[in-house]
């Protein structure tokens, strides 16, 4: 099929006019783009391609590559049943919190977003944990989590006649516990940017689904969640990324204990880097994570986007 | 020529941009001393809670005292913060450095510090006054790189009053591992819907350290890596073994319980009277005894042996000070007055009163704070006791590896498996041996140690 060149229309530039333009906007967007470019390369491309490069090395303790080992930790990686485990931990990670996170999230920002006197006081209550940062969560957990008789949650379950629970001692229940703490985190900021997305959705598409005969439940199914995708869709993708990179918890609570239970990715990167030393595997450690981070988030952009409904 | 201005106009940007960021990291790396002022001594610690105030307090002192010289202490998180901090940029790195027992090898392969020897030497100080046991485990062929400071051993804390009820002798606790486990099992017991467990330890790798050089048993091999660099790990010995069999059974038939690595569970359990024995270091029986104020009282006896063990000891634990060598020679040689200042006996005797940390300077028990002290503490004669009747040995040294931090927490991981039924104590050690083998033949191939 010959496609017919659009004419030049009368009155357009030359060839070289437009070309002295493309030159002088990207100048300008350079201009503009330039502070937070020099971040950038600064913060995140240079540390980026120093990665690779260490990921090749074998490293002294200060970091300074001493061996050259080609692809070699890439290798080691793929047979190592501990770096396997730890893929699967940060995947089951992902799995317990992010949907747990967003459902959480949603009802209570479903419940906050009725017109009642007070419910101010509510909304702020759902949405505190945006303030808490992780290490001062993690640190109120550790006291709720502890297995000692002092511990909070064992003493409310010996309260109402159940046996006490491991918590963060067991293999079973240490990440459990872990993503339950998380979810509990993530629910602030879920909740206010649900909270948004609610508050935005057009009153008159309700009242005349209520004219309709819908309700509650059909509303929240047919008009709420499809109206409310694209929030919803940003949630999981910003809420999976978030969970990948997981950290100040697994470092203050368990240490990837017991047994390499919770040693998601990033834990074991932090392990073998800043206690072990070893620069170079865990730069390919990283390296793998975030080949895992952007594949996973083009899936979601490729397949999750399309029942996403844009208005 | 409007282009060009706005080409001028970014490359302006560009390198304000860049100035501004590498601006970030400079300006720290010199202390910032002023001309005819005193000279400022940078102090990095990893002191936290009562420790630190008891340092805070010496320090103050000290600085009321010295016009010449002003300390500025600076709390650096954990040890292992402290010392990754150093490790990455050691040109950011302070004029003193606390820095824990099991850093010494690396510090020393890392070449970071002038030896305190040097020091030593030059000013005559004497050293006798110094328990051996703390010197000898800091010596590298009967030199001194850094100060022992905050010392520590660890003993077997035990609820005297809950062994009278369980009908045993308070006054005659567990001393090898049959005996404790024996005795865990007369405590044991379920009142009011609730457990009592005779014996409970955190699963941290210092206590198997320790258990191990009381077996008489080395940590790496080529006497402990003193004789020359440890190429080998030992943990999978029959003591090793010994250690974790004798550990999980106690779990498996109910008369212990697992608590998990934080120390600080296992030692609220103690003072909620949830378990009647532990483990830990003698720095704490001041915290213990305030949680036991009211409700019981408190024994405490050496650290319990392997049954059939020599005559061996424990190691020491804590950390000890360093003088970095990349600072100019009048901060180092302030840093060196503010070492002897803190290692005298009043400063030590009140070191230890604030912190539980052991006197290393002998004379310190003559102070009148110390002797109060113990008649407040009269158990605390028993970790004294034990750091002197431990004989001399590549053993007793302790280990010393540049790897050790990763070895430690092999080695936890590896109590882990056996405890938590993963693996059998000589599977679970062997997988541990291996890997700390790895790991320290890397380090020296990395670090150039033949």
């Amino acid at each position: 099929m010959a496609r017919e060149k659009p004419k030049p229309t009368p009155g357009s530039r030359s060839k070289s006019g437009v070309k002295a333009k493309g030159a002088k906007e990207l100048a300008h967007a350079l201009l503009y783009l330039g502070p937070s470019l020099i971040l950038f390369l600064i913060f995140v491309f240079y540390p980026m391609v120093k990665t690779v490069y260490l990921s090749f090395y074998l490293t002294n303790p200060s970091g300074d590559p001493v061996v050259w080992k080609g692809v070699q930790a890439y290798l080691s990686l793929l047979g190592s049943g501990a770096f396997r485990n730890s893929v699967l931990v940060s995947f089951l990670f992902v799995l317990y919190t992010v949907p747990g996170t967003i459902l959480a999230s949603l009802l209570l920002a479903v419940l906050a977003n009725v017109k009642l006197r007070g419910i101010g006081v509510y909304r702020t209550l759902y949405s505190l944990t945006i303030g808490v940062s992780v290490a001062s969560a993690a640190t109120i957990w550790m006291l709720l989590f502890s297995p000692a008789d002092s511990g909070m949650l064992n003493y409310w379950l010996h309260l109402v006649g159940l046996p006490k629970i491991g918590w963060l001692v067991t293999t079973r229940s240490a990440l459990p516990s872990l993503a339950l703490m998380t979810v509990w985190m993530g629910v602030g900021f879920n909740f206010i940017v649900l909270m948004g997305g609610l508050q935005s959705l057009p009153e008159e598409i309700f009242e005349s689904a209520r004219i309709d005969g819908a309700g509650r439940w059909k509303q929240f199914r047919h008009i709420t969640v499809p109206l409310l995708s694209p929030t919803l869709f940003f949630l999981l993708v910003v809420d999976t990324i978030a969970a990948f990179q997981s950290f100040g918890q697994f470092n203050i609570l368990t240490l990837g204990g017991p047994d390499h239970s919770t040693n998601v990715i990033v834990y074991s990167i932090y392990r073998e880097a800043f206690f072990n030393s070893r620069f170079g595997p865990a730069s390919a450690q990283a390296v793998v994570l975030f080949v895992i981070i952007l594949v996973l988030t083009l899936v979601q952009f490729g397949v999750v986007e399309r029942k996403v409904h844009y208005q | 020529m409007k282009k060009r201005q706005t080409l001028k106009i970014l490359s302006v940007l560009l390198v304000l941009g860049l100035l501004l960021v590498t601006g970030c990291g400079t300006g720290t790396t010199k202390s910032g001393q002023t001309a005819g002022g005193p000279i400022t001594v940078t102090f990095w610690h990893s002191m936290g809670g009562v420790p630190a105030k008891t340092l805070t307090s010496l320090i103050d002192k000290f600085n009321a005292t010295h016009k010449d010289i002003q300390v500025k202490l600076v709390y650096q998180g954990s040890y292992d913060d402290a010392f990754n901090k150093l490790k990455a940029s050691p040109d950011q790195g302070p004029d003193l450095f606390q820095v824990y027992d099991i850093g010494t090898r690396y510090m020393i392969d890392a070449g970071l510090a002038t030896p305190m020897q040097n020091f030593i030497d030059q000013s005559k100080f004497d050293l006798s006054q110094f328990e051996p046991h703390v010197l000898h485990y800091y010596q590298v062929g009967g030199k001194l790189y850094s100060m022992p400071f905050n010392t520590s051993v660890p003993v077997l804390y035990y609820n005297k009053t809950m062994f009278k009820a369980a009908g045993l002798d308070p006054n005659k606790p567990p001393l090898t591992f049959a005996e404790v486990e024996k005795d865990a099992k007369a405590l044991t017991a379920t009142s009011g819907g609730k457990k009592v467990y005779g014996f409970s330890q955190a699963i941290y790798g210092w206590f198997f350290e320790q258990y191990l050089a009381r077996d008489g048993a080395l940590y790496v091999n080529n006497g402990n890596g003193r004789d020359k660099a440890a190429t080998e790990s030992l943990v999978n010995s029959p003591a090793g073994v010994q250690i974790l069999t004798w550990w999980k059974k106690m779990i498996d038939d109910g008369v212990a319980t697992n608590l998990g690595r934080q120390t600080s569970a296992t030692q609220a359990a103690f003072g909620a009277q949830q378990i009647a024995m532990t483990i830990d270091s003698c720095g704490i029986l001041p915290n213990l005894t305030t949680a036991a104020a009211g409700k019981f009282q408190i024994g405490i006896a050496p650290l319990p042996r392997g049954n059939d063990a020599t005559d061996s000891g424990p190691i020491i634990g804590g950390g000890s000070l360093w003088i970095l060598k990349n600072k100019p020679k009048a901060e180092q040689e302030a840093a060196w007055k503010v070492v002897q200042w803190l290692t005298q006996p009043a400063q030590m005797a009140a070191w230890t009163v604030g912190t539980g940390y052991l006197p290393i300077n002998k004379a310190a028990v003559n102070e009148q704070t110390y002797k109060d002290f113990l008649a407040k503490y009269p158990s605390y004669q028993v970790a004294l006791d034990q750091l002197h009747n431990t004989p001399e040995n590549r053993v007793t040294e302790g280990g010393r590896i540049g790897v050790f931090t990763s070895a430690r927490a092999t080695v936890e991981n590896a109590i882990e498996q056996v405890v938590l039924n993963k693996a059998t104590p000589q599977a679970a050690l062997d997988a541990a041996a291996k890997k700390i083998t790895s790991a320290i033949q890397e380090y020296n191939q990395t670090m150039g140690i033949k």
